[in-house]
């Protein structure tokens, strides 16, 4: 998104993840806010332009730089609040005329899209401004930079360019960009501030609604991460188990034969499934039944034997979970 | 014990030699069941009652109609206990369910045989006839059972397979064929009244005559076969449990 001026900074960097929507619009709102509040992420951008503490004009840029306004970009950037652990917010307030602008820039009617300006007759065109009493914004750019000229009432407010912090009275940066090989102008009309008065995206939106249900899809979201999260463990568990298990079964069939296998599934299944060889008393219990019943089978020797393998690679196997 | 002694000098040594290694037999599967797991129980108290039950030979008291009545229950009763422990055994392999306690066994035993005692000492002096039926019910009883055994035996021997026990199972295999010929000649003789006790019987209590001089070849052979079988199944089962005790050492 393009740079804008930034006026007379009352907050910058505040933490976003400290913040609720609703409470900056309704802090910005009351205070008869004008100006605008810059959302910053990694890599999203949300400009509101508040006119006299109304919402006048809401643009999110995404990730793709895809734009969205009004009750989308709302929505978009309480999405991305709630979402994101990181993000920065900056407050300008600016004069109620170029606020105007900025609007006019973000949410007025596109007059011109990326004409280039040999094309045109710039000369008219600014005449025609005049003449029009076009209230809005004309931008300069090339690939590399890019200016902007705020107009009243067809009379330029100022002037603005990348790296510049400020608008200022000077035209020359404009000009010099103008002057370049493949520059292009936007321009973007509005109404005047006044008619803009009539317009409040905070009566229009239920701003405390859509945060609401950005928390509960947030929550449900973390709710099915962390499901997903528990479901893999559990698998991995299980898996690591069954492997377990198998290498019980054979131990226990090498000593006792065929029929071992199966003194070692009833012995899991009556002491809870094979979650017992994780559990010191569960594990404590299959081993006596294992022995109890291998008693009738094996020689006093090989119980001996088995016994301790078993008790070894169930202690080992279980170090691992 | 003089007449103890009598006894032993007046018995066919052939009977002799049986009962000592029936005792033999005995003292081993008893010894067996004291030290081992709760299914063996009933097969070694089984085996170790069918000593008892050949023991009226030398039993000073044997000339007691009853109590040479309550020998031959006591053959049933062990046969029966014997089916019972294998099987217990055999659910064993199949379900790897152990349960109960030895004392139950013990206990259950001694109570079927005061039952069975008790039955004697109510009811009149049995005649040797029907000492001869309790024999023969006894002998029948022993080859169904044993049939039924070998088969039980197989299936525990397949199940069981690769163990270290397994061949003990052939074993007792063995020693069912054994029994089984051993009681199956007898009651062969039995039931065409070729044997000994029926010839008593007609000769000092009845005017019926017997065929028994037709068919002496083959009473001859029966009751060799009868003899060797009655003293194989003797070694054999106390060779089964030393082989036994040796698979479980």
């Amino acid at each position: 998104m393009f740079l804008l001026p930034k006026g007379n900074p009352l907050f910058e960097n505040l933490a976003v993840s400290k913040l609720k929507l609703p409470d900056v619009l309704i802090k910005l709102s009351n205070g008869a806010f004008t100006g605008y509040a810059n959302f910053v992420f990694q890599s999203s951008t949300s400009i509101l332009v508040f006119e006299a503490g109304k919402l006048v004009s809401v643009l999110f840029e995404g990730e793709n730089g895809k734009r969205e306004a009004g009750f989308e970009a709302l929505s978009a950037l309480a999405e991305l609040m709630v979402s994101t652990g990181s993000g920065a917010l900056n407050v300008y307030k600016l004069s109620k005329d170029l606020t105007m602008c900025i609007h006019a820039l973000l949410g007025g009617e596109m007059l011109y899209k990326a004409q280039e300006l040999k094309l045109i007759d710039i000369k008219t065109l600014l005449e025609k401004v005049k003449e029009g009493q076009m209230n809005g914004c004309l931008r300069i750019y090339t690939d590399e930079h890019s200016a902007m000229i705020f107009y009243k009432g067809g009379n330029p407010l100022g002037f603005f360019h990348d790296g510049a912090s400020d608008i200022e009275t000077s035209s020359t940066e404009s000009q010099k960009i103008a002057g370049l090989p493949g520059a292009k102008i936007d321009l973007f009309s509005t109404q005047s501030a006044d008619e803009l008065m009539g317009t409040n995206l905070l009566e229009v939106t239920n701003i405390q609604k859509i945060w609401d249900t950005c928390i509960a899809l947030h929550k449900t979201e973390i709710d099915k991460t962390n499901f997903e999260r528990q479901e893999r463990g559990r698998k991995v568990i299980s898996q690591k188990l069954a492997e377990m298990e198998e290498q019980v079964r054979s131990i226990v069939g090498e000593y006792v034969g065929k029929v071992g296998r199966g003194i070692v599934d009833k012995e899991i299944s009556d002491n809870g499934g094979n979650s017992c060889l994780i559990d010191a008393d569960r594990t404590e219990k299959f081993i006596k039944g294992v022995e109890r019943a291998a008693k009738l089978l094996v020689s006093g020797t090989n119980i001996k034997l088995m016994m301790e393998k078993l008790s070894s690679v169930i202690s080992i196997a279980r170090s691992k979970f | 014990m003089e007449k103890f002694f009598e006894l032993l000098t007046q018995m066919n040594p052939y009977d002799l030699v049986q009962v000592i290694l029936w005792g033999l037999a005995g003292a081993i599967s008893f010894y067996f069941s004291i030290g081992n797991a709760r299914v063996w129980t009933s097969i070694s108290i089984g085996f170790f009652l069918i000593f008892l039950s050949q023991a009226y030979g030398i039993n000073p008291w044997g000339h007691y109609q009853k109590l040479t009545a309550f020998h031959y229950i006591v053959g049933t009763v062990a046969i029966m206990i014997i089916t019972h422990g294998f099987l217990e055994y055999y659910v064993f392999c199949r379900t790897f369910e152990i349960s109960g306690n030895k004392l139950v066994v013990y206990l259950g035993t001694i109570i079927i045989l005061l039952i069975a005692g008790t039955f004697l000492i109510i009811n009149p002096v049995p005649s040797p006839n029907t000492i001869r039926n309790l024999k023969m019910v006894e002998n029948a009883i022993w080859v169904i059972l044993c049939i039924m055994n070998l088969e039980v035996v197989r299936k525990i021997y397949t199940a069981i397979k690769g163990s270290d026990i397994a061949k003990g199972f052939i074993a007792f295999g063995i020693v069912f064929i054994c029994i089984l010929v051993w009681r199956g000649s007898d009651l062969y003789l039995q039931i065409f009244q070729w044997d000994q006790d029926w010839q008593d019987i007609i000769t000092l209590m009845t005017e019926e005559t017997s065929d028994i001089e037709e068919y002496l070849g083959r009473v001859e052979i029966l009751k060799e076969v009868s003899r060797y079988a009655g003293l194989l199944s003797g070694i054999s089962v106390g060779g089964t449990f030393v082989y036994m005790y040796k698979l479980l050492k």
